[in-house]
């Protein structure tokens, strides 16, 4: 079934992607005022969508402009790859785009485009765990390649040597550790841990219940502690 | 020193044959172990009712072993938290937009029947600007009619068009511009063939702004122009008029998008005024204040934005900009602009 071909039921459910440790008193201490930017902000969408299946094609690079930075940081999340990132980035906009006519308003355009970005990373992650692939090492947009573990290293250069090896260590094993988990767990825990969605936005989005992603994060936060259980 | 110990990682324990629950009347009435250690992962991510949450914490402070499983769940987020995954550069996601622009452009969404039957002047025009194999056809019909028409005539031999050319058009095709060959058929047996075409002439037509054709017409020529000085006219007669939500779109766009900064700067200057009240013409000179090429155009975007200086999107850009932009009359401005603002905290 096309990902954007499922209708789900409409909600209110926050679907502000803001990550639920440190800025979350930011959303909560302002909580009318959230709830009326969100309904200004789904009223826009509903504008601009309109607008975009008149043939608008402004409108629809303003939709793209609105939702891309955060579709774009979770491809490139899952993928670790830039040339990856942009493709699934590329191809889900396109996707929107071609079928942005058939949107019937039954839920956000967050919704349906993490929908439809969801399901290209999954996907892909099918893709690569057929190919066995676990490596660490990443490649940029200009196909050159370096390790994760050296980014790792490097953003944290006022370190020392030695505790610049750890983390290099620690980044390669929760990189292996991640790579163990299934798709769907690693989208679950991507979105929640790197993302911060709600578990309700998240099983809107994986086409499921929140207890379904609840148990879902539950097990993929348990197997990352078992792969890393040993780190004493 | 242990691997564990510096990232403070001191137990990565885990619950034997656990699996997620969600918070019954049972339990939570007798709030137990179990229980407490199933839901941490949701209590640190925020995700618990605030009943639940309150006696888990409850249960937490009087219950050394679910408080060690609680500070081993912390650590081991911490320590996922510490895998420092390489952030969306603004030049990535700059490359990606104009990749994915330029494919949107080579496609068209499904549209219903009615849709496709409906007349697009600009994406007419698109089409036309981008098709070289249709200009080289219409380049060389137009020529061979030409000297045709200009042999005839000198020769004196023009001869009436035959019963069947009248037949099916009074007009010869080089009287006339051609836009485009629709279809060409040969008859096998009488060795004729027949062109089908469209007609495009010259034409003039004058009026106000406020005239809907013309209005329509300078729409188009501002998104498709070839000529930069004719969107730069156009946009330029349009300003005045940017209470129109459609007049408002195309100075937006053209703000955005147009290749020539002139172009933008009118756009900008027809914009200005909306700042306060559209949030979409908000974020497209906002757009224009981080990422525009041309000086010019950010400082005009700059102080276009002073009346929502407030705003936070537009502080934090300010911010952003007073600290690193490399322009020093933009950083100049941009901290003149923070430090007249009234302090929000």
């Amino acid at each position: 079934m096309p990902a954007d071909a499922v209708a789900v039921p409409l909600t209110i459910s926050p679907v502000t992607p803001v990550r639920d440790t440190g800025e979350t008193c930011f959303v909560t201490t302002s909580y009318k005022r959230g709830i009326a930017e969100r309904a200004q902000i789904r009223m826009n969408d509903a504008e601009l969508i309109r607008e975009a299946q008149r043939g608008n094609h402004a409108a629809f690079e303003e939709l793209v402009r609105q939702y891309d930075a955060p579709v774009l940081r979770l491809a490139y999340h899952m993928t670790r790859s830039e040339q990856d990132a942009q493709d699934i980035y590329q191809e889900a906009f396109l996707k929107a785009y071609r079928n942005i006519n058939n949107f019937r308003f039954e839920c956000s355009f967050y919704t349906w485009i993490y929908r439809i970005v969801t399901n290209l990373c999954l996907d892909y992650l099918r893709k690569r765990q057929v190919r066995k692939e676990d490596s660490t090492v990443v490649s940029d947009g200009e196909g050159e390649t370096y390790d994760l573990l050296d980014q790792v290293a490097d953003q944290r250069s006022g370190a020392s040597p030695e505790k610049d090896l750890m983390r290099r260590e620690l980044g390669g094993r929760i990189a292996k550790a991640l790579n163990k988990l299934t798709p769907r767990e690693r989208m679950v825990f991507e979105m929640k841990h790197y993302q911060g969605l709600k578990l309700r936005t998240i099983g809107d989005i994986l086409n499921t219940t929140e207890e379904t992603a609840k148990n879902t994060l539950f097990r993929g936060t348990q197997k990352l502690r078992a792969a890393l259980k040993d780190m004493r | 020193m242990a691997l564990g110990q510096y990232i403070g990682i001191r137990r990565f324990g885990l619950l034997a044959n656990a699996k997620w629950s969600p918070p019954s009347k049972e339990v939570r009435g007798f709030m137990n172990c179990d229980w407490v250690q199933q839901n941490i992962t949701l209590y640190l991510y925020n995700e618990l009712a605030d009943d639940a949450r309150h006696e888990l914490e409850q249960h937490v402070a009087r219950c050394i072993s679910c408080a060690t499983e609680l500070n081993g769940q912390r650590e081991f987020q911490d320590a996922m938290s510490s895998l420092a995954v390489p952030d969306v550069t603004p030049s990535f996601l700059a490359a990606s937009r104009m990749r994915l622009q330029e494919s949107v452009e080579q496609i068209q969404p499904h549209r219903a029947w009615y849709q496709r039957l409906a007349f697009d002047p600009s994406g007419w025009l698109r089409q036309v600007r981008f098709s070289p194999a249709l200009a080289t056809i219409l380049f060389l019909v137009g020529f061979g009619g030409g000297i045709g028409t200009m042999y005839q005539a000198m020769s004196g031999k023009a001869t009436a068009p035959s019963p069947s050319a009248v037949a099916e058009s009074s007009i010869a095709p080089v009287e006339g511009s051609i836009s485009g060959i629709t279809s060409i058929q040969r008859d096998p047996a009488s060795n004729q063939i027949k062109v089908q075409y469209d007609k495009l002439t010259p034409e003039s037509v004058q009026g106000s702004v406020t005239d809907p054709k013309i209005q329509g017409l300078l729409l188009a020529a501002a998104k498709s122009g070839e000529n930069a000085g004719v969107r730069m006219n156009s946009v330029d007669a349009l300003k005045g008029k940017s209470d129109d939500p459609r007049v408002r779109e195309t100075l937006t766009y053209s703000l955005r998008y147009d290749s020539n900064p002139g172009v933008r700067l009118q756009a900008l200057e027809g914009l200005g005024g909306l700042v306060k009240d559209d949030i979409r013409v908000r974020n497209a000179v906002l757009d224009a204040l981080l990422n525009d090429s041309n000086l010019g155009v950010r400082s005009g975007a700059l102080h276009s934005l002073e009346p929502v200086k407030a705003d936070s999107s537009v502080r934090m850009a300010l911010q952003q900009l007073a600290k690193e932009d490399p322009s020093d009359y933009i950083r100049q401005q941009s901290k003149q602009l923070l430090a007249s603002m009234p302090n929000m905290y």
